[in-house]
């Protein structure tokens, strides 16, 4: 039996957790529809002038198609990557499979200035720095763990016989790999490749030390934009990025559902 | 095939009823840790029988149906099947149907989708798939629910895919490695029959694996108890129960009660006691032996003039009484052999609870209900 005291503290808790969560949501969206000309919350007034202003802004709108670019070749990248990975350390019996395990989630380990700075180095010495599919690749690199995380708890979860299965009903390895693993972790695959997609679209730190005048992703471009003066078409662009998150999650709701995601390791 | 030899056409399927479908011979499987998974295996298999492995878990069971299957290699020994080796193809190519102990369906199909996939991967004319998939759904009794998903399939649904899905395709051999397991007692049973029924049907060489005896007895033409990776005796389901070979196959099928003892003529004795028995196989007098007598035919009455007919009685005191539906149980402890304790039935409706905890009765048996073994420390 729950106690009146403990439901009490459970639901505080609960709420506590919700209102923290939400807050800065809630004021940069209130924010953003503010009338006046400096960025305040409560608003002053209502109005969309700001989406209307940023709407209109070049250099938001190109920032904002080349971090379009960037996340989708992050996924280019991780998709196949993640899948197979996280399908061979699950299904296969690999030697080495702790090895490789700890090598392809290092980059977890490692603060991202560092892989960043690692990463600038390395490009700018391969001369490819200024291109935006080297950020693409850089975003699917330190984020790939995540992607490996989703495929492999979808594929643990897949009946262990099922490749002997498809064998045994005459389907080759290429085979059972198209019509039998690949649509089993289909589930995993499209939870990592959203989760992906929107870590690429708002990751800033890499992006930072990655781009220059000619290849600023909207994160980065926000950050530029904060740094000479604070106004309203700024909440009105992380308005819009809440917005995609959104919409991830509900595209995930709808393709694989929520509790799957949230299963997930 | 153009090069088969004559010794190959003679034992292909559908010539003769009496050809050889499986051959296993000498087949040992070592894992490497210490005891032999499967020790020197060897039987044959007769196409178009059915075929039960039974044993505990451990016992080698699966790695044997495993080995057969061609998804494990022995570690030395032969496996054949209709001539060839199993080995001789990869397993996308062999002839060989399976249903899992997990079921292993494809769950982002359709049940109709999971059983058209070997005939799609087989390369079957697409135009005929559709009329063979509705076939064997009606053959497992599915028919109409061809377009339910996996997980929309109660458990007894489920099985009856992964039955049609390692049927469709007409497998030379068909194999079981213990589906049933996960059932309840009332489904199990109906789907006993049912793989009965589909084998029968279709006539298909089948090999089945499995730990619960009444599932052996029920569906087998034949038999093998396997325990410790050896087997223990080939038989058919009678003569497996009537003729055990040694006290493990006496103690796995049907309850029996065991006494240990030495041999004399016509039976053993046990400490001061002569108990009447049936040697199976001769032994020198005084060899230590083991004598099991099942628990259906011991006799039970409250007075010895009641036992006239039986050469063997004990008094004793009835310890627990059990009533099961079809029967009841009795445990007695007998005065002469303190220390064993005998499982008897009682069949007769009328006197069902005749007895009760503590009442003194006496139990007997003739000679030939208890068979005495050669005893093995296990």
């Amino acid at each position: 039996m729950i106690s009146r005291s403990q439901r009490v503290i459970f639901w505080c808790l609960v709420w506590f957790c919700i209102v923290i969560l939400s807050v800065p949501t809630i004021i940069v969206v209130g924010a953003s529809l503010t009338g006046g000309n400096i960025i305040t919350f409560p608003p002053d007034g209502f109005s969309l002038k700001w989406y209307r202003q940023i709407a209109l802004a070049r250099d938001l709108q190109q920032a904002f198609s080349r971090s379009i670019i960037v996340s989708l070749i992050c996924l280019a990248v991780s998709l196949p990557v993640g899948t197979l990975a996280g399908i061979a350390l699950t299904r296969f019996r690999l030697r080495f499979a702790n090895a490789i395990q700890i090598y392809l989630l290092l980059p977890f380990t490692i603060p991202l200035i560092g892989s960043g700075i690692g990463m600038m180095l390395v490009f700018g010495s391969w001369h490819i720095l200024g291109n935006i599919w080297p950020v693409g690749v850089a975003l699917a690199v330190i984020n790939l763990p995540f992607i490996i995380w989703s495929v492999s708890s979808s594929a643990a979860a897949l009946d262990s016989d099922l490749e002997l299965a498809a064998a045994s009903c005459g389907a080759g390895r290429f085979e059972t790999f198209l019509h039998v693993t690949l649509p089993g972790v289909m589930p995993g695959v499209i939870t990592g490749g959203l989760l992906m997609f929107v870590l690429a679209m708002t990751e800033f730190l890499v992006s930072l030390l990655l781009t220059d005048a000619r290849t600023v992703t909207l994160p980065v471009q926000i950050y530029n934009n904060i740094r000479s003066i604070i106004t309203p078409d700024l909440a009105a662009v992380s308005s819009v990025f809440v917005l995609i998150a959104l919409l991830a999650v509900w595209l995930l709701d709808r393709l694989v559902g929520l509790e799957i995601f949230l299963k997930s390791k | 095939m153009t090069n088969g030899s004559p010794s190959e056409r003679a034992i292909s399927p559908g010539k003769s009823g009496q050809s050889t479908a499986v051959r296993v011979r000498d087949v040992t499987m070592d894992f490497g840790n210490g005891a032999l998974a499967v020790s020197n295996a060897s039987f044959e298999l007769e196409t178009g029988k059915f075929l039960t492995i039974l044993g505990p878990s451990g016992s080698g069971k699966t790695t044997l149906l495993r080995m057969i299957a061609g998804f494990e290699t022995p570690t030395s020994g032969e496996i054949t099947v209709n001539g060839k080796p199993v080995d001789s193809a990869p397993p996308h190519r062999r002839s060989i149907g399976m249903v899992f102990q997990k079921l292993a369906l494809f769950p982002h199909m359709t049940a109709a989708e999971n059983i058209a996939f070997p005939l799609k991967m087989r390369r079957f004319n697409p135009k005929t798939i559709p009329r063979r998939v509705d076939e064997f759904l009606d053959l497992v009794k599915l028919g109409g629910y061809g377009n339910r998903r996996i997980n929309e399939l109660s458990g007894g649904q489920q099985q009856r895919v992964a039955i049609a899905r390692a049927l469709v395709f007409k497998p030379e051999l068909l194999l079981l490695d213990e589906p049933l397991a996960a059932l309840d007692v009332k489904l199990r049973e109906e789907m006993q029959l049912e793989f009965r029924r589909i084998q029968h049907e279709l006539g298909v060489t089948t090999i089945n694996v499995t730990h619960d005896q009444r599932e052996a007895l029920v569906v087998s033409d034949d038999i093998i108890v396997m325990d410790g990776g050896r087997i223990q005796q080939h038989a058919k389901p009678v003569d497996l129960y009537r003729a055990p070979d040694n006290a493990f196959v006496a103690g796995f099928l049907g309850v029996a009660s065991f006494i240990n003892g030495h041999a004399v003529p016509g039976g053993l004795t046990s400490g001061e006691n002569f108990l009447s028995g049936t040697h199976a196989g001769n032994f020198a007098d005084g060899t230590a032996v083991r004598g099991a007598v099942r628990a259906e035919q011991i006799r039970i009455a409250a007075e010895s003039g009641q036992l006239a007919a039986c050469d063997t009685r004990l008094t004793g005191t009835v310890r627990d009484t059990i009533f099961e539906g079809e029967r009841q149980l009795y445990v007695v402890a007998t005065d002469e052999l303190p220390g064993i304790t005998f499982r008897v039935y009682h069949h007769d409706p009328e006197s069902f609870g005749l007895f009760e905890i503590g009442t003194r009765v006496m139990i007997g048996w003739n000679a030939r209900d208890m068979k005495i073994f050669e005893f093995r420390a296990s």
